[in-house]
């Protein structure tokens, strides 16, 4: 299962950087470059992404043809931005170290660590 | 009876817990206190339905016959002045509650199992950072860590999270996820919204909740300061803070963030051995009060000697 994942991860980082429409067929040979891999396994990857919803797919000639949905960055910001958004029913779902919160209160916060530690600065990577 | 003791908790248990100061100190005893408070509210109000049915229920003739003077004397303990009507409603009260907490339940944990694979999914799929063991890192401009409890634990980091703290305070925050994941606070809370979203308009239970999921994060800050120190997770909380921008817009009042740094600059005060105790007892008597009071009227009945049925402390005769 784990190997699907990363498989399905590498299908899509090369759809994003292809930017146009692709067959299996191409997929597979840009894949067997750096891996050996038989037809069927990149057929199923790619029909597991477009069974959810990250593909789309057109019938060109004899063969489908698959594009992202979503560009890169509408995907990135729309994994993120469902966590951002913040909304108290995401409380169950999934569980954040600090919530979004107004300025005031990040100034509040340094306050409150700037009285008991004045000199602890985070050191930068 | 039961209705009167459902109303008092959760009127005075409420205003009382809510401003009580202790549960910050011992985050774990204020969990079992709330979570003790509104099951307590919601099993009387359910008795009090099904000991108002009693004298009701239909039993199948031959089993009646059998019982006769057991169930007659069963029943007579437990009837009310309202008779029939009362008995009815009381019935449908216990069951209606019931199913709407567990219609809200099974709603709410379908949603939860839904996004959190829909999430997973997505991260798969969304470019990385750099590999680590516990935590999936994703290539992002805003700053967020996160994890994903149930069944898949995941915890989430992104690259501009990680580059905003040092190593020690990115340690001391994978360590407090590590403590909602291994904790299973997820359930804890999941028991709480589902009394709130079952019942919005019972001021408990929304307290209950909120409180709740801020005990959860000082519950979780302290787990991670065994592995680090009070004054680095404070940090990183503050870190973080700095570098989500822009802020949201939405100021919910009654931070919890700015309630955990406080706590965490300040040196650790847990509940003492006493406190301790105190809390646990009147947890188990506010859980075991609709119990006692509901099955009461059976022990006199049983204690009649007309019924097969025994309770402990009663010598079967």
């Amino acid at each position: 299962m784990r190997q699907m994942g990363q498989l399905e991860s590498v299908v899509m980082q090369r759809l994003w950087a292809y930017g146009r429409p692709v067959a299996v067929r191409e997929v597979l040979e840009d894949l067997r470059k750096d891996r050996a891999l038989a037809y069927t396994t990149v057929m199923t990857v790619m029909d597991n992404l477009r069974r959810k919803g990250f593909l789309t797919r057109e019938l060109v000639g004899r063969a489908y043809q698959y594009v992202p949905v979503q560009s890169r960055e509408e995907h990135n910001a729309a994994v993120m931005g469902e966590v951002l958004a913040g909304s108290s029913d995401r409380a169950t779902t999934l569980m954040r170290f600090v919530e979004q919160m107004p300025l005031e209160e990040v100034a509040q916060l340094r306050q409150v660590l700037a009285s008991r530690a004045p000199n602890r600065k985070g050191r930068r990577r | 009876m039961l209705v009167v003791f459902a109303v008092v908790v959760a009127v005075h248990g409420r205003w009382l817990l809510s401003r009580s100061g202790w549960p910050d100190r011992s985050p774990r005893l204020g969990i079992l206190a709330w979570q003790a408070l509104t099951f307590s509210i919601f099993v009387s109000v359910v008795l009090a339905g099904v000991a108002l049915a009693v004298p009701e229920v239909p039993i199948s003739a031959d089993l009646a016959a059998l019982l006769s003077a057991c169930t007659a004397a069963v029943r007579t303990q437990y009837a009310t002045p309202g008779g029939a009507a009362l008995s009815v409603t009381g019935g449908m009260l216990a069951v209606s509650v019931m199913a709407r907490v567990g219609y809200c339940l099974v709603a709410g944990l379908v949603t939860s199992r839904r996004q959190r694979r829909r999430q997973l999914e997505a991260l798969t799929l969304a470019p990385r950072g750099h590999e680590d063991r516990d935590a999936l890192v994703v290539n992002h401009s805003a700053p967020a860590a996160y994890c994903l409890p149930g069944r898949r634990k995941q915890i989430v980091v992104t690259t501009a999270a990680v580059a905003a703290l040092d190593d020690d305070q990115l340690a001391a925050v994978l360590a407090h996820e590590r403590a909602h994941l291994h904790g299973r606070h997820d359930l804890v809370l999941v028991a709480s919204d589902t009394l709130r979203r079952a019942f919005p308009r019972v001021r408990a239970f929304r307290d209950a909740h909120l409180a709740t999921a801020r005990l959860v994060e000082m519950l979780a800050d302290d787990v991670a300061a065994r592995r680090s120190d009070r004054l680095t997770i404070a940090t990183a909380l503050v870190r973080l803070a700095e570098a989500s921008a822009p802020p949201a817009a939405l100021g919910a009042g009654g931070s919890t963030s700015l309630a955990r740094v406080r706590r965490l600059v300040a040196p650790a005060h847990p509940l003492g051995v006493t406190g301790s105790a105190l809390t646990v007892l009147a947890a188990a008597a506010l859980l075991a009060t609709p119990v006692a009071v509901v099955a009461a009227p059976a022990a006199v009945a049983s204690a009649a000697d007309l019924c097969p049925i025994s309770f402990p402390g009663q010598s079967p005769s």
